[in-house]
């Protein structure tokens, strides 16, 4: 057993509207400049929809991620001699066009205009070119809310039938909130040739070194969540942080503390390095059980002599007790990774949706029938259970069944407890809920606060390397980066 | 006058801008140590320039190396006659498609609109001195024969005594001008080498090839903690 401590974020899916705050916010923050207009470390999808870049889910034609050959864990981007063949041109990288020319306004001229017959406009302006353009023909979030287009959302892989998102009555949205995943088995770091890329030992966020990348941009397109982004002004790549200058500091991650529907949690998880191999070679319906597997249960005293053997501290240790993550992601089992199928053992959860609740299939927003300790069959509810085992489980309807039907009676149980009936607690056993369980998680989901949310430990980096800490500088790229002559 | 700034004044020079500045630009100011991709921007015509040029350069430049560091090898080889001219149109091949490949280049620096947004002046320097490079090797290839046998009686006894600090013009200096321009062209690439994006041809990859996939650091030693 290698127990590794991780900063974890779950997001639920329930509670996000949509609002993009988060990714402003990060936006704001980390990637408000020249060479990373187009980068959205932080994005919100509607799904159905193709999502950002255009089909970051189609593997076959990025080629990210892992592949299970011969009990071998394989890039499916090719070996190292593959690597060093196509180091001057990538057949599989992103281009602009995936993602889109990003843009800005000339909006001096509704100032500075002649004046005419005519209301002045602000044209689009290239951010590359600085020439004007006649057509926006892309964004970083171009499908919204066409969760029922022919042209974006029919083209999601995830929908087994298309014809769903044609029927007015059948059609369903929800939206899916992405950041790095910062992986346990990182794709972007095995298909580094530099090396930059690494996963901090002491809290599981993985970075990018600016000053050892080479620009070789294999990682945006091994990343199968295109989550490492080429930044065209420094000639490197970048990605999310996880704010780590924040996080270490004990404070939250800005996208989670702008965050509208407040649907993040961020916490400790302990996992047990040593068997991540062998959980990634597992077929795929097994993924998500060999992941949970791997999350070692902070409270047993064997795993906290583990952890503290390799450096983690009792502050991190007492994190992880009450670490909101971990009482969703392994003690209830209510988030799942995103797309596991893609074998880097992603990092974030998610809470799938049951929104819109309880509308059955069998008529427009006919109310299935509640309450009174009976669960309406899955099969009825508005977000069909093969697409989200798409998502989430690498197709294994039985898991994202198991989590639906744990959010379905936790809300009985709740709902008859507010309205004074006396609650049945058969309701929660037959889903191995209990009481107190339910207490717990409807404290987070619903009226939870921010630290009950966010327990994140500050780092202490200053006990860890005081001489190196003094005389340290702040935060920022400080050499302006700019080439040759 | 001409053949000692060629053969003494510039490979001199351009030897100590590599080794001064070279440390100093990697210690200083690694950020800025990268080819400087544009496929994102641009991938089409990429494509035809970036693939002839690198693959003819690599291996043209592998020949002019080996031809340097093991002139024992390649004397066994060319023994042999038909191996001899083999390599000899096998090169003047690669060189054909490296020209190729950097005119390519010139061309998508020139017209494609996005990629004008990443060009600096440095660019345009490179890769008009890298074509003249390409060209009057192409040149000498066809019409100084044959250049495999002649390189290492003159050139690589040339260099050796550079790096000796007895150069021995005498080696190179009957040539004829292309090769001259050859031969300043070269060290001039090495002396405006560490100032460029060039510099990433001095970056292989090699230590990727042994190491495990996925790489943790720690900000203290684990070792250490467990004691």
């Amino acid at each position: 057993m290698d127990v590794r401590a991780q900063i974890v974020m779950v997001f639920n899916l329930d509670k996000c509207i949509g609002c993009h705050t988060c990714s402003i916010s990060c936006k704001n923050i980390w990637t408000d400049r020249k060479g990373a207009e187009y980068a959205w470390w932080n994005n919100v999808e509607t799904k159905p929809g193709i999502g950002f870049p255009k089909q970051w889910e189609d593997q076959g034609k990025y080629k990210g991620g892992f592949a299970v050959k011969n009990g071998e864990l394989k890039l499916k981007l090719g070996g190292k001699f593959a690597t060093l063949l196509s180091m001057f041109y990538q057949p599989n990288m992103p281009k602009l066009e995936d993602y889109y020319e990003p843009f800005d306004f000339d909006y001096s001229n509704l100032y500075n205009a002649a004046e005419s017959d005519d209301q002045p406009v602000a044209d689009a302006i290239s951010q590359i070119t600085g020439k004007r353009m006649d057509t926006i023909s892309g964004g970083p979030n171009w499908d919204d809310d066409l969760s029922g287009s022919p042209v974006y959302a029919a083209e999601d892989l995830n929908l087994e039938d298309r014809k769903i998102i044609e029927e007015y009555g059948k059609i369903f949205m929800l939206y899916l909130p992405r950041i790095c995943n910062h992986c346990l088995h990182a794709a972007c770091m095995a298909s580094c040739p530099s090396k930059a890329i690494y996963k901090r030992g002491e809290d599981g966020i993985v970075l990018i070194d600016q000053n050892v990348c080479k620009g070789w941009r294999f990682c945006t397109s091994a990343c199968p969540y295109k989550k490492v982004y080429f930044n065209w002004h420094t000639g490197k790549s970048e990605k999310c942080i996880f704010c780590y200058p924040r996080v270490e500091t004990g404070q939250c991650n800005a996208c989670v503390q702008s965050c509208v529907g407040k649907i993040r949690y961020v916490g400790v998880l302990l996992y047990d390095a040593s068997q991540v191999g062998n959980a990634l070679i597992k077929p795929d319906a097994d993924l998500v059980q060999a992941q949970r597997a791997l999350i070692l249960d902070p409270k047993d005293r064997a795993v906290q002599e583990g952890a503290r053997a390799n450096g983690v501290s009792d502050a991190w240790l007492k994190a992880a007790i009450s670490s909101p993550v971990y009482t969703l992601v392994k003690e209830y089992g209510l988030a799942l990774p995103l797309h596991p199928e893609f074998r880097t053992m992603p990092m974030t959860y998610y809470i799938p949706p049951l929104s819109p609740v309880l509308a059955s299939k069998t008529g427009a927003y006919e109310l299935a029938e509640h309450g009174h300790g009976t669960i309406p069959p899955i099969e009825t509810l508005r977000v069909p259970i093969g697409y989200l085992s798409s998502l989430f489980s690498a197709g294994n309807q039985e898991i994202v069944s198991d989590v639906l039907k744990k959010l379905i009676a936790l809300r009985q149980y709740m709902r008859q407890q507010n309205l004074g009936e006396s609650p049945d607690e058969k309701v929660l056993r037959d889903v191995s809920l209990d009481p107190e369980a339910a207490a717990r998680l409807h404290r987070l989901f619903a009226i939870g606060g921010f630290n009950e949310r966010n327990v994140i430990p500050p780092q202490q980096r200053e006990e860890h390397e005081p001489a190196g800490r003094k005389g340290g500088r702040g935060f920022g790229i400080l050499v302006k980066p700019k080439g040759g002559i | 006058m001409l053949d000692n700034f060629i053969f003494i004044g510039l490979p001199y020079g351009a030897l100590a801008l590599f080794l001064f500045v070279l440390p100093y630009r990697y210690f200083s100011n690694r950020l800025t140590w990268t080819p400087f991709s544009s496929q994102f921007l641009e991938r089409k015509t990429l494509y035809w320039g970036a693939m002839a040029w690198h693959f003819g350069i690599v291996t043209v430049l592998l020949a002019h190396l080996t031809g340097f560091l093991a002139p024992r090898l390649v004397e066994a080889i060319i023994s042999n006659q038909a191996f001899f001219l083999a390599l000899e149109n096998i090169s003047l091949g690669l060189g054909l498609l490296a020209l190729f490949g950097s005119v390519v280049l010139l061309f998508r620096r020139a017209t494609a609109e996005r990629i004008k947004a990443v060009t600096r002046i440095a660019d345009w320097l490179i890769l008009l001195l890298l074509i003249a490079q390409a060209a009057t090797g192409v040149y000498i290839s066809v019409y100084v024969r044959w250049g495999y046998q002649w390189y290492h009686y003159t050139a690589v006894p040339y260099l050796y005594s550079l790096l000796t600090f007895h150069p021995q013009i005498e080696y190179v200096s009957d040539f004829p001008f292309f090769f001259k321009l050859h031969v300043a062209g070269a060290f001039l690439i090495l002396g405006i080498l560490p100032f460029t994006k060039l510099v990433h041809l001095l970056y292989l990859p090699v230590g990727f090839l042994k190491d495990p996939q996925i790489l943790y650091r720690w900000n203290f030693d684990p070792k250490e903690k467990q004691g």
